[in-house]
């Protein structure tokens, strides 16, 4: 019994230091100085930093969608759907996810890479010693910065998913691009992009806590940083996921 | 006779020229050191010998073999030769101390039963003074201990040329002096070449029978370690001087202050 | 070999090539030194107790989210028989086999990179090379091997678990018949698609490998460098695993 309380001890002390630390950040965003040109900073170089990478997985995967849907479509001679899957997978579900996943694994390792060297190295120390509150200029916007790429980089990776199905149906399987087009918004409505938004800016927020808690915390030199990065990626995906099905439960998940 | 030859090698790495012409050549059986200011080139002119770097132009020859242009099946009959002392140790954190200073042995003596190389390696800890230490981990060791480690690990297959890189960076005085007796130790014991890549002097003059100085990336002064105290070139005696106090004859010799200064 | 540093496409073009010479330097290792089967086992063991769990969670939300979308997708079309046939065909086709690599990528995949990475910045992939013991066969080997093993039977794994969560949503929230979508579910998979996720995972392994293990190879020093080796790792191979996947797709289910 011992180690097993003592195993449920430590996680619920470390939930609590990221609850005591995603309240700290909280407070900080809510209230001056913010410091909007480093957020503005983070938001830019975050979503240029992670663009190629959202682009290369949303374009192919919204290729995939073409070509399996067609393959099956085909059977049923149900060709003219296909636009309307294309559409419907990647902007609600597709875009949102992998977008997130390319951002957890470039921007949110890269935060905490930078954050944890910083650590490792006393920056952060060193920031709080010449009374300058390191949560705010290091950390928040850094957070803010993924947090709000998402969104941006949500709606350029549905245009390349879009796009990738496009490609495959008109281009490679030959079917006529007038019908893909007019169908393409068949299903859609603004609703599924504004979902999307919401997703991803709840995505990203997850993402930037877990990135900024794992850097800011890193301990053991390198090896520490190399564990930061690889937890950052991996727990914020998890994170997200069951975000991600809460949130689909609550847009789509009607029952009949 | 020489078993480790430089010929005339150039280095650069981008537009930094980090060896520029180098020739010396090193002799069997006696230690030699490498000493200069930091960042000359000393650990890179090391990493030729072992033939992890290529010179730009030039020859390093190692018994013979030309290792900058060698096949792997040739660079690793030399290596087989020679250990290494790396400057943290380079220990394998997977492995325990013991399995580390195995470690040669596992890959290159098949022939030798388990218990012969238990025995081999409890005797060689020994010798380094890490007796009883091997199934400890490499993590739990001081920086002072993990060298130890290291050169028990560099030694234990009973090379022909030992290197040592920095053995005394990061250490303490007190520990250095203990390393530095440790060299001493083992020159005695085993006799064989060792070439000592190093910026601490103090050390350096205490275990070498020869010693060269790298300067801008060339040879500033070479032969054995009186002559060498005694030279009247500026940038030697400049470099010396720091640490010792030199003659001011040539011919005459060294004599160590009693405070040593850092 | 050193790593050139130029403008970005020079840089990926270079980049490319290196990666390209690692790999032909460790194919002749192999050859020549062979694998070191006692530690394969202990690698296989490592990358899936590592990816394991992770990988479970996720195919789980991924297969409940295919469940809701496809749920309110088809009902429009009325559709809503083929939930389960969406969840399948989605799942063992292309979900699978990429989620499995993902989550490899993510876990295994980083840890290579770091723990080379740590190794080439303490000097033990030098030490390696000193004591002339080749540092590619005795630590790449074991990896790749260990991987090729381990992801098709994550992908397998990944198939039922999503089904399953699939399932579970279906007939739990959504309140459909649990008959009918195993149904569809089971219509809709041929024996050969499974063959194809398991050609996909050991291919997707077998990248995730070598290039987790290049970039931490290369690592350039310090504690940045190992962070920096971890997370180009990571993007880098679930880019060209996606990619890739595409044009494998197009070949195994393109007519």
């Amino acid at each position: 019994m011992g180690p097993i309380r003592r195993s449920l001890e430590t996680r619920l002390a470390a939930l609590g230091r990221v609850g005591a630390f995603a309240g700290a950040l909280a407070w900080r965003a809510c209230t001056p100085p913010l410091f909007g040109r480093a957020i503005l900073g983070h938001v830019w170089s975050t979503s240029t930093r992670c663009l190629p990478p959202v682009v290369a997985v949303t374009l192919p995967f919204g290729m995939v969608v073409s070509l399996q849907g067609l393959e099956i479509f085909r059977v049923f001679g149900a060709e003219r759907l296909l636009s309307s899957l294309v559409s419907v997978t990647v902007l609600r579900e597709l875009a949102p996810v992998m977008a997130s996943v390319l951002i957890a694994a470039q921007g949110g390792s890269s935060c905490a890479a930078e954050l944890g060297a910083m650590r490792i190295k006393e920056e952060l120390d060193a920031t709080a010693v010449m009374a300058v509150d390191p949560l705010r200029v290091h950390v928040l916007p850094r957070l803010l910065g993924l947090a709000l790429s998402c969104p941006l980089l949500y709606v350029a990776g549905s245009s390349a998913g879009l796009f990738g199905g496009w490609f495959t149906a008109v281009l490679v399987k030959n079917e006529p691009s007038g019908i893909f087009l007019q169908s393409l918004w068949a299903l859609t409505t603004p609703l599924d992009i504004w979902a999307g938004v919401v997703k991803t800016v709840v995505f990203g927020l997850c993402i930037g806590l877990v990135a900024s808690y794992h850097g800011t915390f890193a301990t053991g030199g390198a090896a520490g940083v190399g564990r930061a990065v690889n937890d950052t990626v991996v727990h914020s995906v998890l994170v997200f996921i069951s975000a991600n099905y809460l949130l689909t439960s609550a847009f789509f998940g009607a029952t009949t | 006779m020489s078993i480790i030859e430089l010929d005339a090698v150039h280095k650069r790495f981008g537009s930094l020229v980090v060896l520029d012409g180098v020739s010396l050549a090193i002799p069997e059986r006696e230690t030699t050191a490498i000493v200069g200011p930091s960042g000359t080139g000393k650990s890179v002119l090391l990493k030729h010998i072992v033939g992890l770097i290529s010179p730009d132009a030039g020859r390093v020859l190692c018994f013979g073999t030309d290792m900058g242009t060698a096949g792997e099946a040739a660079l690793y009959a030399v290596r087989r030769r020679m250990g290494m002392l790396f400057q943290d140790g380079a220990l394998f954190d997977s492995l325990t101390v013991g399995e580390n200073v195995a470690f040669p042995l596992d890959h290159h003596r098949p022939d030798l039963s388990p218990t012969a190389r238990r025995a081999i390696v409890e005797d060689t800890l020994a010798k380094v003074g890490m007796a009883g230490t091997a199934p400890r981990a490499p993590s739990s060791l001081s920086g002072g201990q993990r060298k130890r480690v290291g050169l028990a690990r560099a030694i234990v297959s009973r090379p022909e040329i030992v290197l040592f890189d920095e053995p005394n960076s990061g250490l303490d005085p007190l520990t250095s002096d203990a390393i530095d007796a440790l060299i001493l130790d083992m020159k005695r014991e085993l006799g064989v070449t060792f070439v000592v890549i190093t910026h601490d002097i103090v050390g350096a003059v205490r275990v070498a029978d020869h010693i060269a100085m790298l300067s801008g990336g060339r040879l500033a002064a070479w032969g054995r370690t009186a002559e060498v105290l005694s030279s009247p070139e500026p940038v030697v005696r400049a470099f010396f001087s720091r640490n010792l106090v030199l003659p001011d004859a040539p011919g005459g010799s060294a004599r160590l202050p009693i405070v040593r200064l850092v | 070999m050193s790593r050139p540093a130029e403008p970005l496409l020079l840089r990926t073009l270079g980049g490319v090539g290196h990666y390209a010479l690692f790999v032909a330097a460790f194919v002749r290792a192999v050859r020549r030194h062979g694998v070191p089967w006692g530690a394969v086992l202990g690698e296989s063991y490592r990358i899936g107790v590592l990816s394991l769990p992770v990988l479970l969670v996720i195919a789980g939300f991924v297969g409940t989210n295919l469940a809701l979308q496809g749920h309110a997708a088809f009902t429009p079309l009325g559709g809503q028989r083929l939930v389960g046939l969406f969840v399948s065909l989605a799942g063992v086709r292309e979900l699978a086999p990429i989620i499995a690599a993902s989550m490899v990528a993510a876990k295994a995949g980083t840890e290579m990179a770091s723990q080379l990475g740590v190794m080439r910045i303490r000097e033990q992939i030098d030490a390696l090379e000193v004591m002339a013991v080749n540092p590619l066969a005795f630590l790449v080997a074991p990896r790749l091997v260990g991987i090729l093993l381990v992801l098709p039977a994550l992908t397998v794994l990944s198939i039922f678990v999503m089904v399953a969560s699939g399932y579970a949503v279906a007939v739990h929230q959504l309140g459909l018949n649990g008959h009918v979508f195993l149904e569809f579910a089971t219509t809709g998979i041929r024996p050969v698609d499974f063959l194809y996720g398991q050609i996909k995972g050991m291919i997707f392994g077998a990248l995730i490998c070598t290039v987790s293990c290049w970039y931490g190879y290369f690592c350039e020093s310090g504690p940045e460098g190992v962070g920096r080796a971890t997370n180009r790792a990571v993007v880098t191979s679930a880019v060209l695993c996606v990619a890739l996947n595409y044009f494998l797709s197009e070949i195994m289910y393109g007519r």
